[in-house]
């Protein structure tokens, strides 16, 4: 057991857990923040996505240890109101179905949008590809971007 | 029991021929006598009502007693109410209802009277002659077989009207006018000469009102004035989406309790199995781990084949939080020794050869029309024959299984994503009470236990018919009673969820047709063998340690129940699946289903039976077309024939009418006339309707443009387009795939179009969600899924060997509706089982091959010898 400062959502948090702690079971189990979800703990599916330092990172194999060293976004911390321009694109599109996927999926968005305000497909490709969707709201999804990124042809 | 009652009262009973449905719920046998509202004291639920409470500021609360898990059933079964009662939406809020199956329940006020037998469940679960439902208690909250607004619907807006009615009466009283010349319009009532009142000044006075289910039934919306139903005035509300993309939505893994402890279990992995040894050391040192708790002492068998929802016999690791469990579990995994189970001998590939010897060989016949073998012994005449092959699939929802439990005074308290919240809370109850779990068969055994649990619903994150079977939660019910007044969660990983589901049946399915001069069948022959989930729900000769007279109760049991069937062969429910519905108008028929044994749990996968059934016969329907060098399409339409309701008359198995039709007790509340159909044809309901299913394929074709793609694919090489059209769930989908195959044989999937018939599409967005999500389900599985078993235990892990499909690998995808304004039916389940068979059509006409063994492309480790296809 390590004593950690965390800093997620702007506010740092101290927290005394084992340092190979994946940070997804700090971020849920120890800070109590539940939008942050597991849904493969291999970093195969992307429900556990959050930011650090802006960047999308899977938290499932994120030791506490490395992102410690970071800024730590998390969905809570994407708008407290659901303002964020995914988020009001996502509920204006109907995109979530069962809705477990999609703090995750809206991570991924959201850096991708950063990194690329206007992606074409193939970054959408690239870059969504590691966030499953079992409900298959993937057409949604790709809606949803492309007219975030400018590029919506529906 | 075969009650020997009248037909005719039956169906006036049921709304048919009177003209009026004699109607009450469970909990209030007199709706219509003791009034609609009364007894309404502000922010109480309305008595007679089990889904709606009035607050003092006229605001509604309405409980979705349905389970959410991305269908949109909250919203839509609440908009229903809304529309018709004309509350405001913004005056709305959901309250998702703990498990109560009798509070949900619909029975039929008086004894029904029938002159045949009634089929179950209505001839099993009510021992009161009196009770005959509606809508079961078995049913009343269990989501699964796509039947929530199919069975809801009626009842969700004849709730609404009748509390509409009774505020327009109110206002009519205080305002001293006629109750004809008043309206209601969100939330308010406005009278003749521009009074208007607000709902809440109108709760008193709504409270005396008594309206009849006459005048409930007459005041019922036209179509056209919905405000949220179908293409109503206002877009349909979407009430959980915004919390759902803030991660505010409370799913099973995010139930907070004080003190609550996490557990993880190391299971058996062989079915039926049991545990010998352990060593709680290496586990209990590891920080944070409080207990290492066996599931069953030593020695005891623990779920499997033919146990239920009894769980896999484990060893679970108890622990502060996940990540110390899950160390503590890997610490806890090489001290445990297994003992020997029947199954573990159970191999995957060497089953695939008994289901295939099955159905080389004859079946029992379940639908029979003239003579199949004098067609095929003719002189010269030409046949075709084929094997197809549906593989063990895993649901694998989003968010693995997970429940809590808490144990304190005798009583068990949980939370769990659960699809059937009845079963959670007959099985969890029983853990309380310490009985061994007699199932859902046993009436009183049953109320004893549900008096024993409270189970509350939280948001499902996926379903897909893995949480409807409720061992999950049943283990943290076990772990619970070990620890009394510790809440316990148990949380499963990725690899337990794909290792530890209740399998979809894997299938043999084997097709034989004599053809005419026209190419088309003189006669066909299907025979089906599947795993069937009886065998691993109901117990059976081969479940180890039953006395002869526990195996024989079971047999009996499964006999009269579920649609009959003897293990190891299949049920009704399964047969009507795509099989004895089967619905090509051909001369000469035989439908049999052969044997095949269960080694593994085997449970169901949305679209359920459907899978292997649709497959194999739009399968062989497109290779007998392309072989004839006709248009897929035109061909199916012949096969189909002319528009007509299946006959009945030539299946076998009389006594499982409902279950045939698929149909679900609700049906009877509004019933479609039978298109040239005798009275007595069906007792009531849905029954397949071959107009229906050409509806759906002249629509695809539409959308797709078939008619123009196909002659300008016929000058290209490597494009193709492949049709399929299947009725499941009472609805009916067309599909249309458009693919590119590469000289490498590389697939790429162009486009993807789907038609549904579903009757009214109530919430036409979350229909149109639906047919998106199937189709990549459905693809998903056709491609790329495949659980296999080696020495009883399944081979694969998590995403990785059990992979599903990615957003890149998504095609576009059309979806569109048939209009409609027939009684809804089913949309979860019904996009998903054309899509297989379409996409091996559309890959055979662009040049690849025919490929006839899911999943279609090719992997490492699965030295099969079928043909495989490339895609990426
Ligand atoms: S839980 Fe981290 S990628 Fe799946
Ligand atoms: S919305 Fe259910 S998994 Fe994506």
């Amino acid at each position: 057991m390590s004593v950690f400062q965390l800093n997620v959502n702007g506010k740092v948090h101290s927290v005394d857990i084992d340092g190979n702690m994946p940070l997804l079971w700090a971020i849920r189990d120890v800070l109590g923040l539940k939008g942050t979800k597991f849904g493969c703990g291999v970093a195969q599916c992307g429900a556990c996505t959050v930011h650090l330092d802006g960047k999308a990172a899977r938290s499932c194999i994120t030791d506490v240890g490395v992102a410690a060293l970071s800024k730590i976004k998390t969905i809570e911390g994407l708008s407290y109101d659901g303002s964020h321009p995914c988020q009001k694109m996502w509920v204006e599109l109907g995109v979530p179905q069962c809705g477990f996927c999609q703090p995750g999926q809206i991570m991924t968005a959201a850096a991708l949008l950063d990194e690329h305000p206007h992606p074409d497909d193939a970054t959408i490709d690239a870059y969504m590809s590691g966030n499953i969707c079992r409900c298959g709201t993937y057409p949604r999804i790709k809606d949803a971007i492309r007219r975030l990124g400018g590029s919506a042809t529906s | 029991m075969s009650t020997k009652v009248n037909r005719r009262d039956f169906l006036r009973a049921a709304g048919v021929g009177s003209g009026a449905l004699v109607f009450g719920s469970y909990l209030t046998p007199a709706l219509q006598a003791q009034g609609l509202i009364h007894n309404l004291i502000n922010g109480f639920p309305v008595d007679g009502i089990p889904v709606v409470i009035l607050k003092v500021n006229g605001d509604v609360v309405i409980i979705t007693h349905r389970p959410e898990m991305g269908q949109g059933i909250r919203s839509s079964l609440a908009a229903v109410l809304a529309d018709e009662m004309e509350a405001d939406w913004k005056r709305v809020t959901l309250k998702q209802a703990d498990a109560d199956a009798k509070k949900y329940a619909v029975a039929f006020p008086a004894p029904v009277e029938s002159d045949v037998p009634l089929p179950f469940p209505y001839n099993t679960l009510s021992k009161d002659p009196k009770l005959q439902y509606l809508i079961s208690p078995e049913g009343s909250q269990f989501t699964d077989s796509s039947r929530s607004m199919t069975a809801y619907f009626t009842v969700m807006r004849l709730f609404g009207a009748g509390l509409r009615l009774a505020m327009i009466r109110a206002a009519a009283k205080k305002w001293g006018v006629d109750a004809k010349a008043c309206r209601a319009e969100k939330h308010r009532v406005y009278g003749p000469s521009g009074q208007s009142s607000d709902y809440r000044w109108l709760l008193l006075g709504a409270k005396k009102e008594t309206p009849t289910y006459d005048e409930i039934s007459a005041a019922l919306k036209k179509p056209e004035d919905f405000r949220y139903i179908g293409k109503g005035k206002e877009p349909m509300p979407f009430y959980d989406a915004l919390d759902l993309v803030r991660g505010k939505s409370v799913f099973g893994a995010d139930v907070e309790l004080p003190g609550m402890l996490t557990a993880m279990i190391e299971r058996c992995p062989v079915a039926n199995g049991a545990l010998m040894s352990y060593d709680a050391a290496p586990a209990l040192a590891i920080d944070g781990v409080r207990a290492v708790l066996p599931m069953f002492p030593p020695g005891k068998r623990g779920g499997g084949v033919g146990r239920g929802f009894l769980p896999h016999a484990g060893v679970a690791v108890i622990a502060t939080n996940t990540w110390a469990a899950w160390q503590g579990r890997r610490a806890l995994k090489p001290t445990i020794k297994w003992h020997v189970s029947p199954h573990d001998t159970y191999n995957s590939v060497a089953f695939r050869k008994e289901l295939e010897d099955a159905t080389s060989k004859q079946g029992n016949a379940v639908r029979k029309l003239k003579d199949v073998d004098d067609a095929f012994a003719q002189v010269g005449v030409d046949t075709k024959e084929a094997h197809y092959y549906v593989p063990h699939l895993a649901q694998t929802p989003m968010e693995p299984p997970v429940a809590v439990a808490v144990f304190q005074n005798g009583k068990m308290e949980v939370w769990a994503p659960t699809q059937s919240p009845d079963y959670a809370q007959i099985w969890t109850g029983q853990v309380a009470l310490g009985i061994d779990p007699c199932g859902m068969t046993d009436d009183v055994c049953n109320e004893k236990a549900r008096q024993a649990s409270t189970v509350h619903v939280t948001m499902l994150g996926g379903g897909f018919g893995r949480k409807s079977k409720p061992d999950y939660i049943v283990e943290a019910a076990m772990l619970a009673k070990q620890m009394p007044g510790v809440p316990i969660r148990v949380q499963w990983t990725r690899e337990d969820d794909v290792k530890f589901s209740y399998y979809n049946a894997a299938s043999s399915q084997y097709l034989k047709a004599s053809l005419g001069a026209d190419k088309l069948p003189t006669a066909l022959l299907q025979r089906s063998a599947l795993t069937s989930f009886f065998g691993t729900l109901i117990p059976n000769y081969s479940t180890p340690d039953l006395s002869q007279a526990e195996i024989k109760g079971a047999a009996d049991l499964r006999a009269a129940t579920f649609g009959g069937g003897a293990y190891p062969y299949a049920s009704g429910i399964e047969r009507a699946q795509g099989l004895e519905d089967m619905p090509y108008d051909i001369p000469n028929i035989r439908l049999e289903n052969c044997k095949a044994e269960n080694h593994i749990r085997v449970g169901w996968m949305r679209s359920v039976a459907n899978v292997y059934h649709a497959f194999a016969i739009n399968s062989f329907a497109g290779e007998l077309a392309i072989a004839a060098g006709r248009d897929q399409k035109d061909y199916l339409l012949d096969l189909i024939g002319k528009d007509r309701i299946i006959d009945e008359k030539t299946f076998i198995d009389q006594s499982v009418e409902r279950f045939r039709n698929n149909e679900l007790p609700l049906a009877a509340i509004e019933v479609p006339t039978v298109k040239g159909g005798k009275a007595n044809q069906v007792v009531a309901g849905f029954p397949p309707d071959t107009s229906r299913l050409r509806a759906v394929i002249e629509k695809v074709a539409q959308e797709s443009d078939w008619t123009n793609k196909v002659a300008k694919y016929k000058n290209m090489k490597g494009r193709g387009l492949g049709i399929a059209a299947h009725r499941s769930f009472l609805s009916y989908v067309a599909v249309v795939v458009d693919a590119s195959m590469s000289n490498d044989n590389k697939l790429t999937i162009n486009d993807v179009y789907a038609t549904i018939h579903c009757g009214l599409a109530v919430n036409r967005d979350r229909v149109l969600a639906q047919m998106e999500g199937g189709v990549v389900y459905g693809l998903s599985y056709a491609l790329l899924g495949e659980i296999t078993v080696k020495n009883g235990a399944v081979v694969q892990n998590n995403f990785d060997d059990y992979p599903v499909l990615r957003l890149n690998q998504t095609p576009r995808i059309h979806v569109s509706i048939v209009d409609s304004n027939e009684p809804p039916t089913g949309v979860g389940e019904p996009p998903t089982p054309a899509v297989a068979p379409a996409l091996a059509n559309a890959i055979a006409a662009a040049g690849g091959p025919r490929l006839r063994a899911m999943p279609f492309a090719a992997k490492n480790d699965s030295g099969s010898t079928d043909e495989k296809i490339v895609f990426l």
